[in-house]
């Protein structure tokens, strides 16, 4: 992985990079709602548009983490409301294996959390992103607590 | 430039295990003589392989390789994490390539950034032999071409060389954008963005001024692409789409950066959201690049359609539709036209006759030439799709011909044949000839046959005996498949009631007078079993009348939902009873009292006049008992206060719960049309559009989709024909959103997963080329199935794995 060197003492002033992979019609349909409305949230999270979470292929997560994101953010329809179908439910599947590979790779759980919002949910979209902002602040960048662990297992 | 490594895997003398080898020395002879790509042959895996990758920037891998059932000659592209996905990724040589991976990394070697496997499937690797078989073979120019192309093109990190002039639209949206990200701020390092080639900024780019604007600026500059920065793609992405194709660039080169909602409007720090406006601008210029141009396409639209079930929001949209002068095919399961209310006396709110009300459009549909009228028969298959769809509809004989029938009714006296009358749900018995109601249309009889004497073998022939139209009744007619060709299916098969024998202590089914609403509908029916009078089994009217309401509905364990008809109905019922039995009266147990619109207040408010009615209310429906009491029926109630009530109750009327029919459930499967947790189909949205199902071309109407009363099913009849006539317009073409998913059949291993799981059945399967085709006049573009493709060989356009990976790495940079 490319990944730059963390900074050596860790402070308050870390600014996660976390990666919003969210469906058209209703999270995306969401995030606009608070926008509407004017709902103020961290602003730590790049949304990345899909028309729908069934398309959200796992390589993307990969590939977000190994470019630097320090959290994963999937956001898909409630069941039952998917406007697919069932994309949502592929999606949930699919994040439930991704995060046991994710365990295996020393990647924490938190760093990649999957919710629902529906289009009318502007303030549960700005919930959900000051949370995950909160979360991974706390948890601190991503490659740091990589080599944490490598270095645990060596000594 | 990315400095490439291929390298040709495998073993020169062991048949299609060569593959690797004489396609690596195709390319050497292709791509001789360029300084970035170098060539090499190997014949082991592990630590040498990972040692001829060590320094390069991108790898590229040729192997046979064997999977589970993968069929010979089949090309997998590939990276190294889709290994674990195949069984066996060399044959004969020792070590894996993931192996070779691992350990590279493990040590820390520099190993390309970007490393592509492709795997040629073999068919004979066992045979010493220097040539290939010949599915094999078939595959090495594909392969090669595919490989040239790869480096000509570059991979998913090729992206570094600015090749394209990329136009960068700035809205500020009055101020509101402005307000927190200046443009002046960002516009330097916008423009250091590689392939950014100007940086416009306009107030109101949807305004008049700023679309002529847009327009007139993309016909002067002439951008490969285009970067609209302003608000939510889902308001304006149209419209600025609209204005490039005007400026005669292909709609699908734009990429709409949603600074308003989503930076603007939601940051609290201008310095914050100028940083976060930056990363979306970069990510956008990123990702069109790998936008490709995309076409509408056009397809021919048949505007006949299908009605199943002839009820009145069946009726309504057939006539609607006729009026409009569209064919339409009406395919009703029973023997008449109308459905339920028919069999009904009289209407609520006002009590008028139903089937005088549906007289008027009932005769219209008899008498109109562009509705075919087919009575007995049931939709059994459905092909197609929007536009096209093929209907096989199979139609039971009626043994009576309906152009020479004049309705008279002379066949049915001497028929000696009986059977359960279930037009009247059993309440009495009719001949195995039979006019299913009294006045009913077709005016026409039909013969049950499964009923009459000539199924048992006997050579009765009273009916045509005793008909005085010659050739009439003929006993030779035989069952029909027919097939129709239409655009649009409108589904109207109605709804039924819940099943009240589930209710032990209500006695249904076992107290001969305990009756379902329906049943009492027939009662009180002039072409009912008693002619219209309430009565008893035995004869006799009923002094005492109990009428319980919410009967397996408002009931979490039965069904939550309130049906809201069934108080207006019951009291309606009030009504009558209080008109047609002298001083019997009236109790209505009820959960909850729902009497919704501008109308349904008046039964309510004379059924509180009726001084013989009486209302209790109870919480619980095991808390109401119908049991005898020295050969009286009684009802006891415990109502909600938990004071008991025992009352006489010679007639108990159950209101039930409206459910969907088995007829739901065998079209829904028959279609995949969605159905909701209640059996009822889904709508594509509950308030916005109910009359759409979840499938283009296929609408709802009545109370197949949720329950309602006659009117509201008459408007969404004539809703549901709206949505046909304005979606499916006679003599124009449909237009096909290009934004589908596509199969790169080079690369598709043919094992079918992608149609095991495409919600919309979009998936075929060609069975000479083995691989999976998409229909893109079903697919909707939800990529599901490109998110599952083991190959990479599906892709959803406007989606592509390489516009994503551009844009994760632009957000990320």
């Amino acid at each position: 992985m490319t990944q730059q060197n963390p900074p050596t003492n860790l402070t308050s002033d870390f600014e996660p990079k976390i990666v919003g992979f969210l469906c058209n019609w209703c999270s995306y349909a969401g995030a606009d709602k608070a926008g509407v409305a004017q709902t103020p949230y961290p602003p730590n999270v790049r949304v990345v548009r899909f028309m729908c979470s069934g398309r959200i292929d796992p390589e993307f997560i990969l590939h977000a983490y190994k470019k630097g994101a320090d959290g994963v953010l999937i956001l898909g329809c409630h069941f039952g409301d998917c406007h697919y179908k069932e994309g949502n439910f592929r999606a949930t599947q699919r994040h439930r294996l991704l995060l046991r590979l994710l365990r295996q790779h020393g990647i924490a759980e938190e760093r990649c959390r999957f919710d629902y919002v529906s289009a009318s949910e502007g303030e549960k979209f700005a919930k959900v992103i000051t949370e995950m902002t909160h979360t991974i602040r706390k948890l601190g960048p991503l490659h740091r607590e990589h080599n944490q662990s490598h270095g645990g297992s060596q000594s | 430039m990315l400095k490439t490594i291929i390298i040709g895997l495998g073993n020169p003398v062991l048949s299609d295990d060569s593959v690797g080898i004489k396609i690596a020395r195709l390319l050497e002879a292709r791509l001789h003589g360029r300084p970035d790509v170098e060539v090499r042959e190997l014949s082991a895996g592990g630590i040498r392989l990972m040692e001829a990758m060590q320094g390069y920037e991108r790898a590229i891998l040729v192997d046979a390789i064997v999977t589970a059932g993968g069929e010979a000659g089949a090309v997998y592209r590939l990276s190294p994490s889709d290994l674990r996905q195949t069984r066996n990724a060399c044959c004969s040589h020792d070590g894996s390539l993931q192996e070779a991976f691992e350990l590279g990394q493990q040590i820390g070697l520099v190993l390309p950034r970007e490393i592509t496997i492709w795997g040629i499937e073999a068919g004979d690797v066992t045979t010493f032999s220097d040539g290939l078989t010949a599915d094999v073979e078939r595959a090495v120019a594909k392969v090669v071409d595919a490989i040239v192309q790869q480096i000509d093109h570059g991979g998913t990190t090729s992206r570094e060389e600015p090749t394209m002039r990329t136009g960068v639209y700035f809205c500020t949206c009055g101020t509101n954008i402005s307000d927190k990200i200046s443009p002046d701020k960002i516009k330097d390092d916008v423009l250091g963005i590689p392939e950014v080639a100007y940086f416009k900024t306009c107030e109101y780019l949807c305004s008049e001024e700023g679309k002529a604007f847009l327009e007139q600026d993309l016909k002067q500059e002439k951008p490969d692409r285009v970067v609209v920065s302003a608000c939510s793609p889902r308001d304006y992405e149209k419209t600025f789409r609209e204005c490039l194709a005007k400026a005669e660039i292909n709609p699908y080169l734009m990429q709409m950066v949603n600074l308003r909602e989503q930076v603007a409007w939601v940051t609290a720090d201008p310095q914050a959201a100028e940083r976060k406006a930056i990363a979306y601008l970069r990510a956008a210029t990123a990702r069109v690049h790998w936008q490709a141009p995309l076409e509408e396409k056009e397809i021919d639209v048949c505007p006949d359609v299908l009605v199943v079930g002839a009820g009145p929001a069946g009726l309504k949209a057939a006539m609607a539709l006729a009026r409009a002068g569209r064919k339409t095919v009406l395919v009703e399961k029973t023997p008449i036209l109308g459905g339920m209310p028919v069999r009904y006396e009289d209407l609520f709110p006002n009590l008028e006759c139903a089937p005088c009300m549906l007289e008027p459009l009932l005769a219209e549909v008899v008498e109109e030439k562009e509705i075919e009228r087919l009575t007995l028969s049931e939709v059994v298959n459905v092909t197609g799709y929007c536009g096209n769809f093929t209907v096989k509809i199979r139609q039971q004989p009626r043994y009576v011909d309906a152009a020479k029938c004049i309705g008279c009714g002379e066949c049915l006296n001497p028929c000696p044949a009986s059977t359960t009358n279930e037009f009247n749900f059993g309440l009495n018995q009719r001949k195995a000839i039979a006019f299913a109601v009294t006045g009913g249309l077709p005016n026409v009889p039909f013969i049950d046959f499964q009923a009459c004497r000539r199924s048992h073998g006997e050579d009765c022939q009273l009916c045509k005996t005793a008909c005085p139209v010659e050739g009439a009744v003929s006993f030779s007619a035989r069952e029909k498949i027919l097939e129709r060709n239409v655009g649009g299916i409108i589904l109207a098969v109605g709804s039924t009631l819940y099943d009240c024998s589930q209710f032990p202590g209500l006695a249904y089914g076992k107290n001969s007078d305990v009756y379902t609403s329906l049943e009492f509908e027939r009662l009180l029916s002039a072409s009912g079993p008693t002619q219209g009078k309430v009565l008893k089994l035995n004869g006799e009217p009923p002094k005492s009348v109990a009428i319980v309401h919410c009967v397996g509905s408002l009931d979490p364990k039965q069904k939550p939902y309130c049906s809201g008809i069934c108080c207006q109905y019951a009291f309606k019922f009030n009504q009558m009873i209080e008109h047609r039995v002298e001083d019997a009266t009236v109790h209505h147990f009820y959960r909850e009292m729902v009497t919704p619109g501008k109308e349904a207040c008046a039964l309510y408010e004379r059924a509180l006049a009726n001084p013989k009615a009486q209302f209790v209310r109870y919480s619980d429906l095991a808390d109401v008992e119908v049991h005898m009491d020295n050969g009286a029926q009684k009802l006891h109630c415990r109502d909600v206060a938990g004071t008991a009530h025992n009352i006489p109750a010679d007639m108990v009327i159950l209101c039930p719960a409206i459910v969907p029919t088995a007829s739901s459930k065998k079209l829904g499967d028959l279609l995949e049309t969605a159905q909701d947790k209640f059996g009822f189909f889904e709508e594509l949205h509950g308030r916005a559009d109910a009359e759409q199902s979840k499938i283009k071309g296929i609408y709802l109407a009545g109370t197949c989709q949720s329950p309602k009363d006659v009117q509201a099913s008459m408007s969404q009849g004539m809703s549901a024909a709206g949505h046909v006539l304005s979606q499916l317009p006679a003599g124009r073409k449909l237009k096909i959103e290009p934004i589908t998913a596509e199969v790169n059949a080079d690369f598709c291993s043919g094992c079918k997963v992608c149609a095991s799981i495409c919600p919309y059945k979009a998936i075929d399967f060609n069975s000479e080329r083995k691989v999976s085709v998409v229909n893109a006049l079903l697919c909707h573009g939800c990529g599901t199935c490109v998110a599952a493709c083991p190959s990479g060989a599906m892709d959803g356009n406007h989606f592509t794995r390489d516009q994503i990976f551009a844009e994760l790495d632009g957000v990320l940079q």
